[in-house]
Order: structure tokens, then C-alpha cells, then sequence
């Protein structure tokens, strides 16, 4: 495989979970409107008979754009042996950032953090909601976010999803060829501004569970 | 020996037709089994390639560089000339072959002229369709200019770069061959010596420039492709490697070298900052459209031009030339700036440039148009001097060019030895004493393209070849020669770099050999150049070996050579006694400073055999006949 | 501007041979001028060197005015220096302060071997323009150039793309000394260009197959490529190689 088709597919892989993202921390951020909303928004997902093979896409693409991510750098390594005694960047309008040196980082970051997220969230304590059949997850997030060190640990690992975004969005646009004289310096805007909304958005919720969620 | 050129007969127009139905022909079947070699990669040389590798020779192509792309054709700006009158302004083959012999001052084969016009319109047909982004109009049209004066416009151009455009135009065409398995690339390698057996060019002797290693190929013909000759004077607008090796060796081996006197300068380079320098850029001409030339009127004023008033200025060129002013030809402004800068009144640190001032066409046009006109080159200027043309006058120097002298050929661009045909600059032929802008690339892919191909097949399909392997004792005696030279070169073990050696032999050339000659500085000149060959010999510092990668050894053959070659140029130069073209002698001149031409005497080309090092070489003759062009004298008054 | 002598401090790779091993030697530039080029300081350290009998620092160039692209050396860090839109002959000392210490190397890429101190081989970019990185027109019997109408926009795009010198800084800049942006011009050249069309999809698919042959690596779209680009050409050309490369596998070609 080339690897202008490898990264075809680390680009058509990262803007779905790129989507997956945004509609994931819309779907968390109806906790500010309560428990009842927020509790029948994920009943609604929860019941849905296409939730399965959803997830099970999910976890496809995201251990497609893992495992081509992975196999990619080493040859990308592979590609220069031998280092610069010094190598800088080279300004302009290079798009060299500290995210982008470093994805493949806060990729391998992630894949520890998500298997944690995913047992703390879908695989915790299931919780009846009232008398009803509806599982109480507002509950399960404010119990999670009970710790001051768990909050802190996930707003910093929300820093690193909102690195990979800084770059990855952009990138993916540009790895499938989507590129243009008024596109590109627009996605390259939407690009870092949707990864500090999605990160700010992750963290601004945790935050809010952990100063008022118990409260509602 | 008589040198025949086997111009074709009948009427001008005519002629190439003629030749190539009189040419004998390969049968498509045979013609795997001869190799050719094809030396230079330029677009003389990888045009060759690619029309003799598309009919299914075997071609070898040798280049000095890491690759062929980067040839030295690669630098030309301005454009390529072609014949096709799209503007509807006057022009035709006739017209361009006109100007061409006209601007060659009468010293070029009127046939050859002729075929190249001819061909000029292929070439451009030819260039379109292997993709060479020329410059459109908004219908899509092909965009042309006029050019180094030319009063109509027939030069197609693609922005600043048609140089590198058409090379890359060529070496794509060329790698297509390689592609398709016809031609075998060598890149860095340094042809050393040519290979004659029995009277007929054989083969070459390489350097492997990575390795050291000598290397043999043979061949049943060469084409050398090897371009000028004009870093014999240290400072050009020439590449760093551009040199006259290839074409000197094979001038030793008894190839006849004719007119090496005729050396272009072009008028509008960025000065010598320094003795640091290593090569000078060129601006375009079109510069003088706007640009107004003048130096102080007090000798050695070092004032700042903004501070120097107007009555204290000489536009010299205005003065000297009232009709045509600052728009005099390249040889005239040339002369006249170096004639001042003589004198002493030339500006800038070193004394060696004159003011190219914009302020009047900026007060008059306005800042935009001329910056819409120059934007690139006023950068340019800038990035290298740190002054800004805008604000203070730009300053400028003549420096070499072009060498329109080079081997001897006759219309079938074959050299005196049989089987070894020479292409593009290296050539001497198409251009005479002075070359017409924007013609350059076009001579480079007539020659390639549309010439070689004919006139290899013929003298191959006539030529009695008789089988030759690299262990032939010819091979053997060049290889030997050539190591000899490289280890006479690497036992000198002296005090002075080669390049300190290179640049002594510019300021000869440049100061009694350079764009004003007189009979007492070229015998001069002569002696000077043979002293210094000796002090070469006795004192060149070469360091490292030859089993390497060393660019100072490969300097140091190329220096040795230019310092052979440098002698003969000053003879031709002594022995023509005249002034025509790029060629200018001072003691015949018109009263009011222009060339005067001695058609009597002087109307043939001028070439050279070689005796040996330092001894007087044979003059041969070629008459120049003119049946459509007649000569006449120009004046720029 | 007048020129000034300043005196700078080298750190150059030196490598005797190919597969041999290197090191950076110190060294001092004295008396540099300002008006200078970079190579120009270099050939100045090279007469010392040869006047005392050591090896001359081998490297590249050939016209010295940014066209051809033979010169190249990662300068401070970055391919070609700190100017942009530059070759390295066309830096001068004048971008440097008096004391400075600069570092210089080859472009460093698998694809790229060292052949000795600053020189490289390059020769892997013929072989991606020799396989297919050209229009088959047979020489002789081309139709008239005017028969072929492109708009001016199309000419204009196709020549920024076609203004490549090859010298590799893109290759040296990538972190993964990637091809794509030389490759991408390339494709990007011809694709816009109506001769030639039949070959468009078989171009692309065997040009990036040579390149992937070469073992460049692949590309992050961080555009330190396009950054360090002599001739400033965009990373839209590489995101015209993939759609180029997409466009073919849809059809059959790859």
C-alpha cells in the first residue's frame, strides 16, 4: 500500500472520529439541562438497535487509524536513519506546530486513556434511573468526577485530544486531497477552533459536574 | 586540409529538404545495434538523447552533474525565438534568418541560419507538446515579446525561467527514453579524453566523479553537447562547472576549433563585489528600456549618487549615441561602460560598475509601472546587493556571456574527425561573430531535436565501422593520457589554489582579451598566459586524491585546460584584424568608435588545428559566401 | 548598504566517503564579507584548507543564482537557511552577525545517501521523473502550437508547479523526508496541461510507486516543505497528487 493511500485512510478515519467527537461532547454537554434530559439523551442512543454495529464501527476506525498511524511512523523513521545535528522549524508558513510533532504521541496517549474512559463510563456501575428502565448516568458521571484528581487528569487528557485535533482536522482534509485556495485556510481555522471547543467543551463539563453536578 | 562544410545544394530554402533526402537511412531493426554517446546534458544534449533513443538507438548520455536536469541551459531568461509570425507583424523564416546573419555581424554559414529559422517554428510545436508551460494571452493563445531590441515580437517565453522550462521540457523527453530502456544515463562524470580509431571517433574517456575511476565507453559515434567556454575569464554569467574540457580534449585529438574570439558580453550584470566573487548574475536586458546610464562627470567621485547633481552627471550613452541612446546593441553599451569605468569614473566600492538609474521613468510612469514591469528583477537586484533600486540607482557591469566560438562543424554538425558531431553552444556555427537574444535555446533544440538524428543515421548508415572493444590500444593510450594528467596535476603539490590560479587567468582575459583588443595587448595577453601556465604547473595546490569524491581535483583539469585554451583564443583574436560582433579591436574602428569590418580579409571562419601546447597551431579556412544576405555596416548614431 | 568583514564559526558535517562514518569539525570563517554568498564564505574556507593540505569541504553547486539546484545544506537547522524562497548560493553573509556560530549539513533522507561531506545523491528524483514524469509526444510532427488552447489561469498554474529545481530542501525539511511535494509539482505540472491526458492516471500511479521504491516516507501535512521551497511552491500540489492518485485508483489504474 502506498502511503498516500495509508494516509487516505489515517485521514478518512480521523474526520469520522473527528465527527464522532463533536457529537460527543454536544450529546455530554446536555448535562447542563439536567439529569432527566441527559438521562433520556442516552436512553434514546442506548436503545437504539443500530447502537451496536455503531460501536463496533467506532472501535474499527479507530484501530484503523491506530494501527496505520503506527506502522506509518516507523517507516516514516525508517525514511531518515540518520538525525540533524540541528533541525528547527522552518517558520513562514509552515504548519509545524507542537501538535504536529507530536501526534503520534498524543495518539498512543489516548489509547491508553479511551479503554479507561470506556470501563469508568459504559462499562461502570449501572445505576435505574428513578423507577424506569432508563439508566442513570448523570449519576455515574457526577460519582466519576467526584475526584479532584480524576478531573484534573481527564482536563489534561482532554489537552492532548485537543492537540491532535490542532493538527489532525487540517491534516485529514489534506490527506484526502480536499484542499483549495479559500478551503484550506479556512479548515485550518475551523480546525483549531473546533479543538478548542471540543476540548475546552470536555473540560468545562467535567469541571461543572465536579463544582455542581451533584447538586442538580 | 580543405574545410568542406557540405552545405546541400540548391536554393537556400531548400536545402535541409535536400539534405535530409539525400541522408542515408538506418533500417529501424538496426539501429539497436549502435551506441552512441551523447556527452552534456543540456538542451543540445538531452534533446539529442531523447530523438535518438525515440528511433531506438542505443544512446549513453554522460553528464557532469548529479543530474541532468540541472544543465546550464537551465539559467537562459528570456525566451526562444521561433518564426511563426502568430502577431501578424511582418515576421517569417526569411526574416528571422535575416536578423539572425545580420545580428551575427556576416560571420555565420548563411545555411545553417537559414535551417535554424526553419526549425524554429518545430521546436515550439515540438516544446507544447511535451507540456513546456508557455506564457498565454486570456484566449488561451500562445503570448509573445519582443526582444533584445527586435522590432517585432516572435519570442515565446515562460515567465523568467523559458531556459528551465525547455531543459525541463528536454530531460523529461529524455528520461521517456530512459524509461523505455534506450538510454543509459551516467551522471558526474567528466569526459577526459576522446577515443579516435582509425580516423573515426570511437569512444570517450570518463572520470567517475564519485569513485575516481577512470571509465571507458565506446561507441560508433559522439556527440558532445558541452556548451561554451566563457569561464576562461574567471568572472561570467556561466555555471561554476560550465567548461571547455570536453571540446579542448577532442581539439587535441584533431578536431579543428574555430572562432574562439567570438565571445559575447552582456551589458546589464550585477558588479564584482569583491575578489571573493565566484560567478556574476545577469539582469535582463529590457532593464535599459527604462533604466537611464550615466557616472559622475569628476573622476573618482565618491559622493552618493542622490547627492550628485544633476549637471554633474554624464549620461555618456545619450551623449555618444543621440538615436539610439541607452538602447545602443549589447557590445556597444558594453564597451562604453568599461571605456568609463577605465577612465575612472565608474561608481561603487570597486570602481567597476555605472549607474542604471530608474528615478526619471519613475517620476514619469509612476512607482506601479515599474514595478509591474521589473518587480523580479529589482528583487533580484536587492536580495544580492542589499540596495534598493526604487530608491538609490541600480549599478551594473558587463560580463560574459555567450561564446559563439566553439569546435569546428560542417551543416551536418560533424566535426573533422569522422563520427564525432558537436551540438548547441559548443558548436561554432550558427551564430558568427555575435549571437541575437533569445536564440540560444533555440539553436541548443534545433540542433537536438530535429538535426542530429538526421545526420548521425546518415554517417552511420555510410561510415565502414569496423568492430572496436574497449581494450583497444586507443582506449588504452587515452585512459593513460588521461591519468597522466590527473597524477601531473596531484604531484605539483605548490602553494596556490587553483582557484587563485583561475581567477589571475580572467583578469588576462578580461583586462587584453575581454571586450577591447588591441594587437600589443594580445601578444601581451599571450605571454602572460603562457607564464602563468608554467607557474600553474610549478606551484597548483590540489588537496585530497583521486580515489574520491574531490570537486578541486575535477577544477584543477578543467583550470589546466583553460589554460591551454586561453592561448588560442587570444591568437584568433590577435590574427583577426578586424572588429565585427563580439569580437573588437581598436585599431579598426570607424573615426566615431564603431567596428569596422574587414569583408576582404576576414570573411570566413577561423579554425584552428592543434600542434601541441604553446606552439603555434594550423589556420584553416572556410570562405563565407553570402548569396542572400549582403553585408553592411551598422551604425547606432 | 557598505560591506562590512565579520567572522563566524562553522560546525560542518564531514564525511569522507559514502557509508563511512561522519562528525561535524569546527571552524573559523575569518574576514567574511558581508557581500559574500554563503558558498562564496565556504569556498573561502576551502582555499585555507587546501593551502594547509587538508581536504576541501565537498558540496554542490553549479550557476549560483537559485535556478539549477545543485547547492543545499541545512543551515542553522533549516534546508537552505534562514531566507525564504532561497537556495543556499543565494544567502548572503549579510544575514549573519559577527561571532555567530552556524551549523551546516547535508540533507539528510535514506532516499538521499551522504556521497561526501555536503554532497548527496539525488538521483532518485530522475528516477520518479523517469517513471512517467513526462508527456510521450514523439519528436517530430507535432501539431501547431496555437492548436492547442489553454487558458492563461491553467498556464499560469501549471508553471507555478513546473517552477521546481529538484534541489531536494523539501525532502530535507519533511520529518519524514518525504517526496510528495517534488513528486506532487510534478504531477500537478502535467495533470493541469490537456497534452498528455491519456497518461494522467498511469503517470500518477507509477511516479508514486517509484517514490515509495525510493523509501521516502510519508507525508504529515505540516508543510515545512512548501516553507523551505525555493520556488515557494504550495503543499496544494500534494493535495493535487492525492486527488490525482484517488482519481486513477477509481478508475482502474491503481
Amino acid at each position: 500500500m502506498s502511503s498516500i493511500t495509508t494516509k487516505l485512510i489515517i485521514g478518512a478515519t480521523g474526520v469520522l472520529l473527528f465527527a464522532y467527537l463533536i457529537l460527543h461532547v454536544i450529546g455530554n454537554a446536555l448535562i447542563f439541562f439536567g439529569p432527566d434530559l441527559f438521562n433520556s439523551y442516552a436512553h434514546m442512543l442506548l436503545s437504539n438497535p443500530l447502537v451496536v454495529p455503531i460501536e463496533i464501527g467506532l472501535v474499527v476506525v479507530f484501530l484503523i487509524h491506530l494501527v496505520k498511524a503506527i506502522t506509518m511512523t516507523f517507516q516514516n523513521q525508517a525514511a531518515r536513519p540518520a538525525k540533524y545535528a540541528k533541525k528547527v522549524a522552518a517558520g513562514g508558513t509552515s504548519q509545524k506546530s507542537l501538535a504536529s510533532s507530536t501526534m503520534i504521541l498524543s495518539g498512543l496517549a489516548l489509547l491508553i486513556f479511551i479503554p479507561i474512559h470506556v470501563k469508568m463510563f459504559k462499562y461502570g456501575p449501572e445505576y435505574p434511573y428513578g423507577a424506569s428502565d432508563v439508566r442513570d448516568l448523570y449519576r455515574l458521571e457526577v460519582e466519576n468526577f467526584t475526584s479532584p484528581l480524576v478531573v484534573g487528569l481527564y482536563a489534561m487528557v482532554m489537552v492532548v485530544v485537543g492537540m491532535h485535533l490542532w493538527h489532525g482536522v487540517a491534516s485529514s482534509f489534506q490527506s484526502l486531497g480536499i484542499s483549495g485556495p479559500r478551503f484550506t485556510p479556512l479548515i485550518r481555522k475551523v480546525g483549531k477552533v473546533s479543538a478548542i471547543g471540543i476540548a475546552g467543551g470536555f473540560i468545562v463539563i467535567a469541571v461543572w459536574v465536579f463544582l455542581f453536578g451533584a447538586r442538580s | 586540409m580543405t574545410l568542406d562544410g557540405k552545405i546541400p545544394g540548391g536554393p537556400i530554402s531548400e536545402k535541409w529538404e535536400r539534405r535530409k533526402f539525400e541522408n542515408k537511412l538506418v533500417n529501424p531493426a538496426n539501429r539497436r545495434k549502435y551506441e552512441i554517446i551523447i556527452v552534456g546534458t543540456g538542451l543540445a544534449g538531452s534533446s539529442a538523447a531523447a530523438a535518438l533513443g525515440e528511433q531506438g538507438y542505443r544512446v549513453k548520455l554522460f553528464c557532469i552533474l548529479d543530474s541532468p536536469r540541472r544543465a546550464h541551459s537551465i539559467s537562459a531568461q528570456g525566451g526562444i525565438n521561433a518564426a511563426k509570425n502568430y502577431r501578424n507583424d511582418g515576421d517569417s523564416i526569411y526574416r528571422l534568418f535575416y536578423d539572425t546573419v545580420k545580428g551575427g555581424d556576416y560571420r555565420a554559414r548563411e545555411a545553417n541560419v537559414y535551417r535554424l529559422a526553419q526549425l524554429s517554428v518545430d521546436i515550439i510545436d515540438q516544446c507544447v507538446a511535451t507540456g513546456v508551460p508557455f506564457a498565454r494571452e486570456y484566449g488561451g493563445l500562445l503570448d509573445n515579446r519582443s526582444f533584445g531590441g527586435a522590432q517585432l515580437s516572435r519570442t515565446f517565453y515562460a515567465r523568467g525561467q523559458t531556459g528551465q522550462q525547455l531543459l525541463l521540457g528536454a530531460y523529461q523527453s529524455m528520461l521517456r527514453q530512459v524509461d523505455a530502456g534506450n538510454v543509459t544515463l551516467f551522471p558526474r562524470r567528466e569526459m577526459l579524453d576522446l577515443v579516435v580509431v582509425d580516423g573515426q571517433a570511437r569512444g570517450i574517456v570518463t572520470r567517475n566523479l564519485i569513485t575516481g575511476d577512470l571509465e571507458r565507453h565506446e561507441g560508433q559515434a559522439v556527440l558532445l553537447c558541452t556548451g561554451g567556454y566563457g569561464p576562461v575569464y574567471y568572472l561570467s554569467t556561466n555555471a561554476i562547472n560550465s567548461n571547455v574540457t570536453a571540446a579542448w580534449r577532442a581539439h587535441k585529438r584533431g578536431a579543428l576549433f574555430a572562432n574562439p574570439c567570438f565571445t559575447q558580453i552582456h551589458p546589464t550584470c550585477i558588479p564584482v563585489s569583491g575578489d571573493h566573487q565566484s560567478k556574476l548574475t545577469l539582469m535582463s536586458e529590457s532593464l535599459r528600456n527604462d533604466g537611464r546610464v550615466w557616472v559622475p562627470r569628476k573622476k573618482e567621485d565618491t559622493r552618493p549618487p542622490e547627492q550628485i547633481p544633476e549637471e554633474e552627471r554624464d549620461y555618456y550613452l545619450e551623449r555618444r549615441y543621440p538615436s539610439f541612446g541607452n538602447l545602443v546593441p549589447r557590445d556597444v553599451a558594453s564597451r562604453a561602460a568599461k571605456e568609463r569605468a577605465d577612465e575612472g569614473f565608474g561608481v561603487g566600492e570597486t570602481g567597476l560598475s555605472v549607474y542604471l538609474d530608474f528615478k526619471e521613468a519613475i517620476d514619469r510612469l509612476g512607482v506601479e509601472t515599474i514595478r509591474a514591469r521589473y518587480d523580479n528583477l529589482f528583487e533580484m537586484y536587492k536580495h544580492i546587493t542589499a540596495e534598493d533600486p526604487y530608491k538609490v540607482p541600480m549599478r551594473i557591469y558587463p560580463a560574459i556571456h555567450y561564446t559563439m566560438g566553439g569546435l569546428w562543424v560542417d551543416y551536418n554538425l560533424q566535426s573533422t574527425i569522422p563520427g564525432l558531431f558537436v551540438l548547441g553552444e559548443a558548436n561554432f556555427s550558427d551564430h558568427g561573430a555575435n549571437r541575437l537574444g533569445a536564440s540560444a535555446l533555440m539553436q541548443g533544440l534545433a540542433d537536438g531535436y530535429f538535426i542530429a538524428s538526421y545526420t548521425v543515421a546518415n554517417y552511420l548508415a555510410g561510415a565502414s565501422l569496423s568492430k572496436v572493444s574497449t581494450d583497444h590500444g586507443a582506449f588504452k593510450e587515452a585512459a593513460a593520457t588521461a591519468q597522466a594528467r590527473i597524477d601531473q596535476v596531484l604531484r605539483v603539490k605548490g602553494t596556490r589554489t587553483v582557484r587563485q590560479f583561475h581567477r589571475d587567468l580572467g583578469h588576462i582575459m578580461w583586462d587584453y582579451v575581454g571586450m577591447a583588443r588591441t594587437e600589443s595587448g594580445l601578444n601581451a595577453a599571450i605571454q602572460k598566459i603562457r607564464a602563468l601556465r608554467d607557474d600553474f604547473w610549478k606551484d597548483v595546490a590540489v588537496s585530497g586524491e583521486q580515489s574520491n569524491l574531490n570537486p578541486m581535483l575535477d577544477y584543477a583539469g578543467r583550470v589546466a585546460d583553460y589554460m591551454e585554451f586561453a592561448e588560442l583564443l587570444a591568437l584568433d583574436a590577435l590574427h583577426r584584424n578586424e572588429s565585427c560582433g563580439g569580437h573588437f579591436r581598436e585599431e579598426y574602428q570607424t573615426p566615431d568608435g564603431e567596428a569596422r569590418r574587414d569583408d576582404d580579409h576576414y570573411s570566413y571562419v577561423g579554425a584552428w588545428e592543434f600542434t601541441g601546447v604553446g606552439t603555434q597551431p594550423v589556420l584553416h579556412k572556410e570562405a563565407l559566401e553570402f548569396q542572400e544576405v549582403r553585408p553592411s555596416q551598422r551604425s547606432y548614431k | 548598504m557598505p560591506a562590512k568583514t565579520i567572522t563566524v564559526n562553522l560546525k560542518v558535517w564531514r564525511q569522507p566517503a559514502k557509508d563511512q562514518p561522519g562528525r561535524m569539525v569546527d571552524y573559523v570563517a575569518k574576514d567574511i564579507s558581508t557581500d559574500m554568498s554563503f558558498l562564496e564564505m565556504l569556498d573561502v574556507v576551502n582555499e585555507d584548507l587546501i593551502r594547509k593540505g587538508e581536504d576541501a569541504i565537498a558540496f554542490d553547486s553549479d550557476c549560483r543564482e537559485g535556478i539549477c539546484g545543485a547547492c543545499g545544506c541545512v543551515i542553522n537547522g533549516i534546508p537552505h537557511g534562514p531566507d525564504a524562497g532561497a537556495t543556499t548560493c543565494q544567502l548572503h553573509m549579510r544575514r549573519f552577525t559577527d561571532g555567530q556560530t552556524i551549523t551546516v549539513e547535508p540533507w539528510r533522507a535514506k532516499s538521499f545517501p551522504v556521497l561526501k561531506d555536503l554532497t548527496v545523491d539525488r538521483s532518485a528524483f530522475d528516477r520518479i521523473i523517469a517513471s512517467g514524469g513526462y508527456i510521450s509526444a514523439g519528436i517530430g510532427g507535432a501539431q501547431d502550437a496555437n492548436s492547442i488552447l489553454i487558458p492563461r489561469s491553467i498556464a499560469e498554474e501549471a508553471m507555478d508547479s513546473a517552477a521546481c529545481i529538484g534541489c531536494g530542501a523539501c525532502v530535507a525539511a519533511c520529518k519524514n523526508a518525504a517526496a510528495h511535494l517534488f513528486t506532487g509539482a510534478k504531477i500537478t505540472h502535467l495533470a493541469l496541461l490537456p497534452q498528455g491526458a491519456p497518461e494522467r492516471a498511469l503517470r500518477v500511479v507509477r511516479m508514486v510507486g517509484q517514490m515509495e521504491a525510493e523509501g521516502f516516507g510519508a507525508c504529515s501535512n505540516e508543510g515545512e516543505c512548501e516553507a523551505v521551497c525555493p520556488k515557494l511552491i504550495p503543499i496544494s500540489n500534494i493535495a493535487k497528487l492525492v486527488r490525482e492518485y484517488t482519481r486513477a485508483w477509481w478508475r482502474g489504474t491503481t
